[in-house]
Order: C-alpha cells, then sequence, then structure tokens
C-alpha cells in the first residue's frame, strides 16, 4: 500500500510537473518583457508585439457578465431548493440541476452557437453574433449549476437545530433565513461564487465558439458598454487557437504565450484555493426593527427566489429540449454503429470507439493514482505534507484543461515524439481524473475512519494491515464515485484533445501503437462541426454527437448513483 | 500466551509523565505504579489529560503531542526499541465510545486476532467466543453471531469492543471511560465484565465517576 501511495504521489507531482514544465520551458525559451506585455493592447507576433490588455479585458468581461447573472440567480434558487420548497420537490430538483453541473463544456459551447449567438445578433445589431457578450451568456448558464449545487451544499449543511431555535422565538420563515440560516451559510456560498469563477477563467472550449477571437481590441472610454457587443478574446481563447502549437511559435513569440499561460494558471489557482480554503464563520447577526410590512416583504421574497428556480430548471428544460430536437439523429440507431463520411455525414462509430478508448485507458491510469494519492492524503502524510499536498491536488483539479493539453502536447506529442497519440491523450485524461479519485477518498477517510483506525491501531495491527483491513473497505465506494465522476468529467473534455491525440477522420478503429496512432473523439468531433455553423448538415451532426456524448457521460454518472447511495448508508 | 514478562512485578511505571503539546501541558505531571493482577483508576476532572495519558501508554497520540518523563509499560520503555503493535496487541485500549467494525459481531470479535495471532481458524474462533463471554456479552449474542455489528445496541457494542481486547489475551487492559456513554443497566453490566477481570488482568480505568473508581479499584491515582 504503501507503494501504491507513493505512485499516486508521483503520478500527482508528474502532472502538476508538467504543466510547471510547460510554463518554465516556455517562459525560458524567450525574453518577456512583462511590462510591456502587460501594458500593450495590440497582439502582432509577425512584427514581435505581445499584449495582454485586451486579452485581460475580454476575460475580466465575460466573468463579470457570467457571475453578475449566475450568482444571483444561483443564490437565490439554491436559498429556495434548500430551505423553502417542500423535500420532495426539492430533491429531484437538485439531481436535476447537478446533471446540469455535468453537462460537457462543448454542449453549451454548442448551445451558444445555436441559440446565443443568434440572439445576440438580432438584439444587437451585431453581425454573427461573434462578441464578448454572447461568451459572459454561455458562461453565465455553465457557471449556474455549479453555483446552485455548491450553495445548496452550504445551505443544508446548516443543522436543524438553528432553524428550530429561531423558529420558536417567532420568526418569519424569510427572517429565519436571513438571520440565522444564510449567515452561517455565508462562508460556503461564497465559496461556491469563487469555484464558478474558476470554471469561467479556465472555460476554453464554450467560450472559443462565441467570442469571435478578435486580438487587441480594447473598448473606448466612451463605449465600455458596446465594445461588449463586439468580438474579443480571453486568455483561454487565445492558448486554445492554433498559436501555441504553430512551429513558428518559438523564442519570444513561445515565452509571451507561455507568460499568457502562467497568467491564467495564477488567477485559476488563486480562484480554486480560495474557494476551497474553510472559511470562518462569522456570525453577525442582523437585528433589523420589526417592520410592519413584516409578512408582504416575506412574500416577495420567496415568489423572487421561486422565480429563480423556476429560471434554472427552465435552462435546464431548454438544454434537454435543444438536445432532443436538434439532434434527432442520434436517436437513429444507424448514427451510432456508422462511420463519419465526409465533413458532416454518417455516424460516430469510431468517435465513440475512441471516447471509450480514451476514457478506459484513463480509468487504468486514474484509479490505482487517484486511490494512492487518497491514501496518501488521508493516511500515511503528517499533517503540514497533508496541507501542503491538498492544495496541489486542488490546484491540479482546478488548472485549465487546455493548459493540460498544451502541456501534454508539448511533452507527450514533441518531446516523446509520439505526436498524435491515443495515449498521450488518455494520460492527460487520467490527469483530469486523478485529483477528483484522490480528493473523493481522502474527503471518506477524513469522516468515520479516525475512530476505527484507531480501534484497529489500539487492537496491535499494523499500519498496512489497518489499511487493508479498515481503510480501504471504508473508502471503497468513494473511489468507486471519485472515478466514475471523474471519469464523466474527462469523456466530455475537448480541449486536453485537441492537440495532442484527435483527429476529425482518418484515425484507425483500434490503434496498433503508440507514436502517430490517433483516435477520434467525440468532444472534438462536436468541437470541429461547430465551427463549421453555417452548414446546416454540420450542426445536426454536431447535435447527434453531442446527445451520444451526454448519454455516455449520463450513464457514467448513473453508475456513480448506487455507489454513492451505499457510500451513505454505510456510513 | 505472549507474556515476554512475568505474570508477577510491574506493568506500567510512569515517573513525572507529562504529555504536551509545543506549547502547553495537556496532561501530568503524575507518577505511579501498577502491579500486575491489579485494578488502577486514573480520577480527575474532565480535560485533565486522563484519556490523553492512557493513549500515549500505547502511542496513540494524536501527531504534534509528545511524553516527557520516565515511561514503562510491559517492561519496556515506550520510546525504546520495537513494534508498537505488538505492544498494543497486549496492552488493550477499549475507548469512550464503542466504534465497531463494518461486519458481524463474530467479525468484530475476531477483528483483532485474525490479523496478530497466527492459529487455525476454529481456534481464534474458541478464543473469540471466549472473549465474549468474558465481555459478559456470550448469551445476548449467541443467537446472533452473524448479524452486523452495528445492530447491537450502545452497552453491547461497548462490551463487543471489550471482548475485541480481551480475545487477544492482553496483560493490561486501558479502559477509557468505559460506561460514560451507557444507561446505568448497561453501565452495571460492563462494570461486572470488569469487576471479573480482578486479579488475572491489570487493569488501568480512567474515569470521572468516583463511585465507580471506589467500586472498581484496588488503588486510585488522582490527576490534575
Amino acid at each position: 500500500m504503501p507503494t501504491l501511495s507513493v505512485a499516486g504521489g508521483g503520478a500527482t507531482a508528474l502532472g502538476a510537473l508538467l504543466v510547471v514544465g510547460f510554463v518554465v520551458a516556455g517562459l525560458a525559451a524567450g525574453d518577456v518583457d512583462w511590462v510591456r506585455l502587460l501594458t500593450t493592447r495590440s497582439w502582432d507576433a509577425p512584427n514581435g508585439a505581445f499584449g495582454v490588455t485586451a486579452m485581460l479585458w475580454g476575460t475580466v468581461a465575460v466573468c463579470v457578465i457570467a457571475l453578475g447573472l449566475a450568482v444571483p440567480v444561483g443564490w437565490a434558487a439554491a436559498t429556495a431548493l434548500s430551505e423553502q420548497l417542500p423535500p420532495q420537490l426539492a430533491r429531484p430538483l437538485r439531481t436535476g440541476v447537478e446533471l446540469l453541473a455535468a453537462v460537457p463544456s462543448i454542449v453549451y459551447g454548442l448551445v451558444g452557437v445555436a441559440v446565443v449567438r443568434p440572439f445576440v445578433s438580432s438584439a444587437g445589431d451585431v453581425p454573427g453574433g461573434d462578441s464578448l457578450l454572447a461568451a459572459g451568456l454561455v458562461l453565465a448558464v455553465m457557471v449556474l449549476p455549479t453555483i446552485v449545487a455548491v450553495s445548496v451544499d452550504a445551505l443544508a449543511a446548516v443543522p436543524v437545530a438553528t432553524r428550530e431555535a429561531a423558529l420558536a422565538l417567532g420568526l418569519t420563515r424569510r427572517e429565519v433565513i436571513r438571520s440565522a440560516v444564510l449567515p452561517l451559510a455565508r462562508p460556503g456560498m461564497r465559496a461556491a461564487v469563487l469555484l464558478g469563477l474558476a470554471r469561467a477563467l479556465g472555460e476554453t472550449i464554450a467560450v472559443f465558439l462565441v467570442i469571435g477571437r478578435a486580438d487587441g481590441r480594447l473598448p473606448d472610454p466612451a463605449g465600455a458598454l458596446s465594445s461588449l457587443l463586439a468580438p474579443g478574446q480571453t486568455l483561454t481563447t487565445k492558448l486554445g487557437g492554433p498559436e501555441p502549437v504553430l512551429a513558428g511559435a518559438v523564442g519570444d513569440h513561445r515565452a509571451a504565450l507561455s507568460a499568457v499561460a502562467l497568467l491564467l494558471l495564477l488567477a485559476v489557482a488563486g480562484a480554486t484555493l480560495a474557494g476551497s480554503r474553510r472559511g470562518r464563520v462569522r456570525c453577525v447577526a442582523r437585528i433589523r426593527r420589526a417592520g410592519r410590512y413584516r409578512l408582504a416583504t416575506d412574500r416577495t421574497a420567496t415568489w423572487l427566489r421561486f422565480a429563480a428556480v423556476a429560471l434554472a430548471l427552465a435552462l435546464l428544460a431548454g438544454v434537454v429540449a435543444l438536445l432532443l430536437g436538434r439532434g434527432g439523429s442520434a436517436l437513429s440507431p444507424a448514427f451510432w454503429v456508422t462511420d463519419a463520411t465526409g465533413s458532416s455525414g454518417g455516424g460516430v462509430r469510431g468517435q465513440i470507439a475512441g471516447t471509450v478508448l480514451l476514457v478506459l485507458t484513463a480509468a487504468v491510469v486514474a484509479l490505482p493514482a487517484g486511490l494512492g494519492l487518497g491514501l496518501l492524503l488521508g493516511e500515511y502524510a503528517g499533517p503540514r505534507a497533508t496541507r501542503a499536498l491538498r492544495t496541489a491536488t486542488l490546484t491540479l483539479g482546478g488548472v485549465p484543461t487546455i493548459l493540460l493539453g498544451l502541456a501534454g502536447y508539448a511533452f507527450f506529442s514533441t518531446f516523446l515524439g509520439w505526436g498524435k497519440s491515443w495515449l498521450a491523450g488518455a494520460l492527460v485524461l487520467a490527469i483530469v481524473a486523478i485529483p477528483v479519485v484522490a480528493l473523493t477518498t481522502a474527503a471518506r477517510l477524513d469522516q468515520h475512519a479516525p475512530a476505527r483506525r484507531e480501534a484497529a491501531l489500539a487492537l496491535g495491527l499494523r499500519r498496512s494491515q489497518v489499511v487493508r483491513s479498515v481503510l480501504l473497505p471504508h473508502a471503497r465506494p468513494a473511489v468507486l464515485t471519485g472515478l466514475l465522476l471523474g471519469l464523466a468529467r474527462a469523456a466530455g473534455e475537448t480541449a486536453p484533445l485537441l492537440f495532442t491525440a484527435t483527429v476529425f477522420a482518418g484515425a484507425a478503429a483500434v490503434p496498433t501503437g503508440i507514436v502517430q496512432q490517433p483516435v477520434q473523439a467525440l468532444p472534438t468531433h462536436i468541437f470541429a462541426l461547430a465551427q463549421d455553423a453555417a452548414d446546416p448538415a454540420a450542426l445536426a451532426s454536431a447535435w447527434g454527437s453531442a446527445v451520444v456524448l451526454v448519454v455516455l457521460a449520463g450513464l457514467l454518472l448513473l453508475a456513480a448513483v448506487p455507489a454513492r447511495r451505499r457510500l451513505e448508508a454505510s456510513s | 500466551m505472549s507474556s515476554t514478562t512475568a505474570t508477577t512485578g510491574t506493568a506500567v511505571h510512569a515517573d513525572r509523565v507529562v504529555v504536551r503539546t509545543a506549547e502547553r501541558v495537556l496532561a501530568g505531571p503524575v507518577t505511579f505504579t501498577a502491579t500486575h493482577g491489579t485494578t488502577v483508576g486514573l480520577r480527575g476532572p474532565s480535560g485533565c489529560g486522563k484519556s490523553t495519558l492512557l493513549r500515549a501508554l500505547v502511542g496513540l497520540l494524536p501527531p504534534g503531542l509528545a511524553v516527557e518523563g520516565e515511561l514503562h509499560v510491559l517492561g519496556r520503555r515506550l520510546d525504546g526499541a520495537g513494534s508498537l503493535s505488538t505492544l498494543r496487541a497486549s496492552a488493550g485500549l477499549v475507548g469512550q465510545s464503542p466504534v465497531v467494525f463494518p461486519g458481524s459481531v463474530l467479525d468484530n470479535a475476531l477483528f483483532g486476532l485474525r490479523h496478530v495471532v497466527r492459529a487455525p481458524k476454529a481456534a481464534l474462533r474458541e478464543r473469540a467466543v471466549a472473549a465474549l463471554a468474558e465481555a459478559g456479552l456470550w448469551q445476548e449474542v449467541r443467537d446472533r453471531l452473524d448479524s452486523p455489528a452495528e445492530q447491537l445496541s450502545v452497552g453491547q457494542r461497548q462490551r463487543l469492543c471489550l471482548a475485541r481486547a480481551l480475545a487477544l489475551d492482553p496483560q493490561l487492559l486501558l479502559l477509557d471511560e468505559p460506561t460514560s456513554a451507557l444507561d446505568a443497566g448497561s453501565r452495571d453490566v460492563v462494570e461486572a465484565s470488569v469487576q471479573g477481570l480482578r486479579g488475572r488482568r491489570t487493569v488501568l480505568l480512567v474515569s470521572h465517576d468516583t463511585g465507580q473508581v471506589a467500586r472498581l479499584c484496588d488503588e486510585v491515582v488522582d490527576l490534575g
């Protein structure tokens, strides 16, 4: 078991090293003039001008739009779900929201192409609709489920006794929520926003499809708002474009791109770590004079919250309706079992096979590595090492997947000379899944296990026996749940595969080696088709593929449900 | 069984023992000797470090806590060489609230045996059954040895933990408030089992219940 833990720790270290090494090696490849980089707006590689202010503006603008819309709606919906709706109704709604949070981001990208872009185009008189506003709206829809799900968890953690004590004093329901529940839940709800922010900052694919990717756009002082209706660029979309993998991106150009990667990494790591910190609860009771319209205000607040739930549900229903309405081709079995033909015809058999191969290989790597790292976090490491490792694992889990993809490209495809290889893609996907497995395992070990661990040690068991006989059986359902959740996430990832593993067409059904053995995969297939949005046949095929992808990821999630139920029952 | 020390003489010897973090003292200083076969009570108000001291005897302190002073348990210095697992197997600690492992009643009684003692299955089972009897639980569980241990009442679970430790035939038993989670009836049953050990095993009993200490112990050490 210690061997497994060391292997797990090693795998994580390698994953972290991959990303850090990619950034550091890139920065070392040329000179970065940080002052000019941070103060120049134009990015003109052939003429050696590298400025990121326009990308920073784009990033800030889309994140502010996304959070500005998603936070109030998300908090209100979470409050209604946790505090006001009857449990029989709230429970299925919660599950629905969690499912929405697990929808692969490429699907949100498709929603952006199909709905948001035309909407912005007609409402704002923007040709094509590619704009910061469209990107912000897509991100708002994408991070809303995350914010609701994490906030509901924070609210549910407030003890029932707190609510009863406040109700017993004659407070109205709204006053109970305001004065007793929210102060206790607020740190968790704030963490929900930070995690949503981390997701928004790091998202590449969905934004890529609707932002227009125009360099050097900064708002005029007079028309900041109108610039939201113009195309732009964010840090992630810059990295998601073809530039980083061009053979010409060497020297200062490569260094500047690595600086963009570093900025992105720092921003996302900051948001992830701040969001995962267990905040201290400051219970500042809000005492207000009893108003004359207590009950009326109560009703208004309630209706607003219900409206927020209805909006979240409408989004869920909208996504499902879009998938079913436009992805009709996936309803015919032929789509699943025939190969793709031409640029938009045929089925997706090859893509399904490729995705399954990638996910299975990732599972083979992520299971032992994640379990080992989880044991290291929960059992073997000392308190200080645990804190450091936890931070590293959280950070790795939050690294924007486009950076994983670029790092994988630099290491596996270029340095090791694998070119486009299914194994490179699977290994990068494993890095996506490992932190999920490890953190779920460690959380399970922190809960209940310490008492049993001590009881077993007191009977004279050696540590290896304690791990095998007490901790592993205790953690098994969590390991399984973590693996399935991690794989569901990995299955929908597009960005890590773009440069490392997949081609649009022409890959062998079963790879026969490692070097230059690409596969076809569903997410990258959808991504390629979605960029060809002018062709209705391509879009129809993209929606069909999206249905297949959602079904596959959904099957993994559904498989996780019984495991999680057993987990909750046996604790 | 695994007796490496004589059954007469000193089981525990503590000389000015202190348990502390870097900043403050959590228990002690305490000096006492427990002779083999006696029951010694450790008494004191809540928070004076009774449980901490008991855990220090078998090296089960949480990280960051250190022991100072002379401490000999079953003939070996605690900071000396030798495996802690071996010491723990012969010095059974039973905690304040019963911790049962997932599995049946018999699985739990066998839990330590299976890992620590090499013997045929039937022999292990025999020892587990004998331990259940010694803990005063056999009559109640003989028909449900294969049902989940979690279905037992708190009092029964506490005696199951006692049996689990007794099955290893320990020379020393460390009981940490063994009845604090129990109702009066269950308390009497556990006390009777502890009383039955008198003279045969060394028992260190931590309790804030002065009546209980008076009923069960040959000697009393006051802490704090």
